[in-house]
């Protein structure tokens, strides 16, 4: 028979979030390894923190104790767990294993008896934890190990894998050496987190968190508005603003030199206002304004651009910005809006990809499951897909810097293993880019 | 005390990935439980597959058994395939494998595995002493060094999670890889018959949304090793691609173009005046629409066209035709549809080009082909898409090739790999028989 837990995925993770980031290990079963207190001591002494969890009928009870069986006296957390709502009391202090002892004397609160597979509570515990009943017939007991989801251990290979990555990044050659640096546009509705991203990003390079790129929670959209002052105030931007689009270099904290990519900023799609379509292949191509100034949404400046741009000023990879709070509810003009551009892109050959944003912000993730984010939010990849049509692989879930004041080895591996598949991307948009093309305009 | 294992994050990961992507779970850690076989047993009897780890000097190596053989009483006479594998403690953190016929036993708190086909030649664990006797085919096999007196440092067991179905599980996860690494070999090689020309060009040709373009990309993945996504991709109720495209593949980043071309069309539709042209098939197929061509659903290319290639040679023009299908829409293609198919094949013949048939979004992959993996299993065969691909398009059994592109993973994986590359080897097959029936001018 299969040692596989009773939990549901949900399940499992409230009670992980509940007893504070924890990752549970079931080590016993009592259907597959014996309804036997003695098996039970056997296999669960000296395993440090475990959960217990009964399942009767209809519910699921059980208790936490945050030392090993084998020690002292201890207060263990009894708790019922109902739909969606966790009810504890405190029970002891006694010793972890007379919770299983049915031979104990005197008046224990709660007491497991797998041989019957009963729990049994007094009167005090069955009124803390709002049972109806003295007892419980159970069908099954588990017991799990009860370990930090970041712990030491995974920190350190985090920290690895993040040195690893920024020298892959730093190291980073386009395909080819047909240009020295990349272009990767950001592009998505307002308030997507395509400014943060950018910040973000520039975060990691730079060894601290900073805000070059002014984000906001103006519903109406922030980079348009601050585009000007941006340009004035931060001479970092050598380039020129593109339309309403921000382009900026990132040096590399620690020898000055700037990276191999530029992450190019843009206003916010809204399904009225906002960045304007017709501007979408003007900006691919690079084409760019000499004289910096603040161009209105609304108006179509299209004059006074370079005639020939080079394969060095256009965009070699999009990355399409959605927050994962709000992709399932995009409007459909927001859907229809995304396809256009979407074709326009397909129209230049453009390889894209999408950035899942806020994952920080949905329901139960904490920091811990950002390790392995791909297997929590299935849900709002597979929004993605069916809306918008983009395969499963192309999207890249991040979390962005936001409130945090310190760098975090797990946000930053997110962050830059979605820029390592970009910086492929614009590879592969390269690579395919017709030869004849550049021959002339490098 | 917190049980943590000794393994670093990196480690384990290698670990889990060699093992098909697996959850590993701490039973029993030695400095922590006692240094005993006794408690070794309590703790990992009837825990399902399991795998043993045990930290020596400079090596990691570990034992992975399967579940009906982990009861881990007294000694299990029988032999079992266990998997060894070993990593070696330094940067490339390299990988060994072996598989090997071994029986265990626990006696006197020593752990031995006794193997069948190495009489005499065992690896056994002396708990009391720490002390650990390494054989030679490990010394062969595994690279890890053995000397007269070896000690280890810790030794670790873990049930294994995420295991599917366990019959052939570990001769299948060690032969997939190295199966894999043959046919790589095998298409990297590949000379096209009598070397009549030095690439072939395979076109890819199907409904809106088959896995056309995400096949090329998956071809193009394996020999990046990595995933790329040249081609575009993606779901939308018109063709996602719009140019016909000649795509060359290079053998890793910078390497040589390999003996094969991909040709991307856009998407069929059962409606006229939607998705390729039929009328357009024959020109493709003669080799005289350019590459980067923009299709038009309403109107064919004619030989007007500015780039139009108007004395294509036997190189350019198509040597293989793949019609690509979502394995799921099989069985509910449209007669429309089907009538559209039975008009282009028709084309196809006159043209006297190999036909293969490629189905996509094959839901388990690990299930199509036998243990061998040398052909289909016989429940895939029997399936009804299967069989109506055969009837529809009179495609031979042996020509109808199944695979699962890269679409929802971030990973290589070796089983999707070997359906892949035996698809690119039928289609090479597949190719040959036309070209050597070639009349000869
Ligand atoms: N928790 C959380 N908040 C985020 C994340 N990304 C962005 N935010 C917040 O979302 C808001 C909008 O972010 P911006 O980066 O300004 O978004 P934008 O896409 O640049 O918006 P516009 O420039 O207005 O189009 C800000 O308040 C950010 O702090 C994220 O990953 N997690
Ligand atoms: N699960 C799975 N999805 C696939 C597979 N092949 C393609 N897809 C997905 O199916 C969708 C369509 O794939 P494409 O490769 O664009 O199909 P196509 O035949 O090129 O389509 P058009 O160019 O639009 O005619 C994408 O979202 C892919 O990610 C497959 O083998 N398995
Ligand atoms: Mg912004
Ligand atoms: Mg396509």
């Amino acid at each position: 028979m299969e040692v596989a837990t009773r939990l549901t995925w949900m399940q499992e993770k409230k009670l992980q979030n509940y007893f504070g980031e924890k990752q549970f290990s079931l080590l016993y079963k009592a259907s597959v390894h014996g309804f036997s207190t003695d098996r039970l001591l056997q296999i669960c002494s000296n395993q440090g923190p475990t959960l217990t969890v009964i399942y009767s009928e209809d519910q699921i009870v059980g208790a936490y104790m945050q030392k090993d069986y084998g020690e002292g006296n201890y207060l263990i957390a009894v708790f019922v767990f109902q739909e969606t709502t966790i009810t504890e009391c405190k029970v002891g202090p006694f010793k972890l294993p007379m919770l299983f002892d049915k031979n104990v004397d005197g008046n224990l609160e709660v007491s497991i008896h797998l041989k019957e597979k009963t729990m049994y509570f007094n009167k005090n515990a069955m009124e803390k934890l709002g049972l109806s009943q003295i007892y419980i017939s159970f069908q099954d007991c588990e017991v799990f190990r009860c370990e930090d989801l970041l712990d030491e251990r995974k920190m350190s290979g985090l920290t690895e894998l993040k040195e690893s990555l920024l020298c892959a990044i730093r190291n980073y050659i386009p395909y080819g050496g047909l240009v020295h640096k990349v272009r990767i546009l950001l592009l998505g509705p307002v308030g997507a987190g395509k400014s943060s991203f950018f910040n973000s990003v520039r975060s990691i390079f730079r060894g601290h968190v900073t805000n070059q790129a002014l984000v906001g929670s103006d519903p109406t959209g922030t980079s348009e508005k601050v585009n000007l002052k941006c340009l004035l105030l931060i001479n970092f931007i050598t380039h020129s603003i593109h339309f309403n689009l921000q382009t900026y270099f990132i040096k590399d904290g620690k020898d000055n030199n700037t990276l191999p990519f530029i992450l190019c900023d843009t206003m916010g799609l809204s399904e009225k206002e906002g960045l304007d379509m017709d501007d979408i292949p003007y900006i691919l191509e690079g084409t760019t304004i000499s004289v910096l100034y603040h161009i209105h949404p609304c108006m179509n400046c299209i004059g006074n651009h370079t005639v020939c741009p080079l394969l060095k000023d256009r965009i070699h990879c999009v990355a399409f910005v959605f927050s994962a709070n709000s992709v399932g509810q995009l409007s459909h003009e927001m859907v229809e809006k995304i396809k256009r551009i979407r074709r326009e892109l397909i129209k230049s050959d453009v390889v894209h990809v999408v950035l899942l944003t806020h994952v920080d912000t949905l329901d139960l993730i904490t920091k811990g499951d950002l390790i392995d984010v791909y297997k929590c939010v299935p849900v709002k990849l597979q929004a993605v897909h069916r809306k918008l049509g983009f395969p499963l692989s192309d999207i890249f879930v991040v979390s962005n810097y936001t409130s945090e004041w310190e760098l975090e080895p797990v946000i930053d591996v997110l962050i830059l293993s979605a820029l390592k598949e970009m910086l492929r991307a614009a590879d592969d948009f390269l690579e395919n880019f017709p030869l004849e093309k550049t021959g002339r305009c490098v | 005390m917190a049980v943590t294992t000794t393994l670093t994050w990196n480690e384990e990961r290698s670990f889990q990935k060699l093992l098909g992507n697996v959850s590993l779970r701490l039973l029993y850690k030695s400095s922590v439980h006692g240094r005993s076989t006794v408690e070794m047993q309590n703790r990992c009897r009837c825990q399902g597959p399991i795998v043993t780890v045990i930290y020596h000097s400079n090596s990691i190596f570990g034992v992975f058994t399967l579940g009906h053989s982990s009861d881990m009483s007294e000694s299990f006479t029988e032999p079992n395939a266990s998997f060894f594998f070993s990593l070696q403690k330094n940067e490339t953190m390299e990988m060994k494998t072996v598989v090997l016929n071994s029986t265990v036993t626990f006696y006197r708190n020593n752990l031995t595995f006794c193997f069948s086909s190495y009489y005499n030649q065992k690896l056994s664990l002396n708990f009391e002493e720490s002390r650990i006797y390494i054989p030679r085919i490990f010394e062969e096999e595994l690279i890890v060094k053995s000397h007269a007196k070896s000690t280890f440092l810790e030794c670790e067991v873990f049930r294994v999670e995420g295991i599917k179905d366990e019959a052939g599980y570990i001769n299948r996860i060690t032969r997939a890889i190295q199966h894999r690494n043959s046919l790589l070999a095998d298409v990297r090689a590949y000379s096209p018959y009598a070397d009549l020309v030095s690439e072939i060009r395979i076109l890819l040709l199907g409904p809106v949304g088959s896995g056309k373009s995400s096949f090329f990309n998956s071809v193009k993945s394996i020999f990046q090793g990595h995933l790329t996504r040249q081609a575009i991709v993606g779901s939308d109720v018109t063709s996602i691609t719009e140019q016909y495209r000649i795509y060359s593949i290079k053998d890793g980043k910078n390497g040589q173009s390999l003996p094969f071309m991909l040709c991307d069309s856009m998407g069929l539709d059962e409606k006229e005046g939607v998705g390729l042209c039929v009328d357009d098939i024959p020109h493709i197929l003669k080799g005289c629409v350019p590459d980067r061509y923009e299709f038009s659903p309403q109107k064919p290319i004619t030989p007007k066209h500015p780039t139009f290639i108007t004395s294509p040679s036997l190189k350019d023009r198509i040597h293989c035709v793949a019609y690509v299908f979502d394995i799921n829409s099989m069985d509910n293609l449209s007669s429309k549809m089907v009538a559209k198919l039975k008009q282009i094949q028709k084309e196809v013949i006159n043209c006297g080009v190999a036909q293969v048939a490629l189905l996509t979004k094959v839901n388990n992959c690990n299930e199509v082909l036998q243990d061998n993996f040398l052909k289909m299993n016989k429940a895939m065969i029997s399936q009804s898409q299967i069989q109506n691909v055969n009837k529809i398009l009179g495609i031979p059994l042996s020509r109808i090739l199944v695979v699962d592109n890269y679409a929802s993973e971030r990973e290589m994986d070796p089983v999707k790999d070997i359906l892949i590359l035996s698809a690119l080897k039928q289609m090479f097959r597949a190719t040959d028989d036309f070209l050597e029936d070639l009349p000869l001018e």
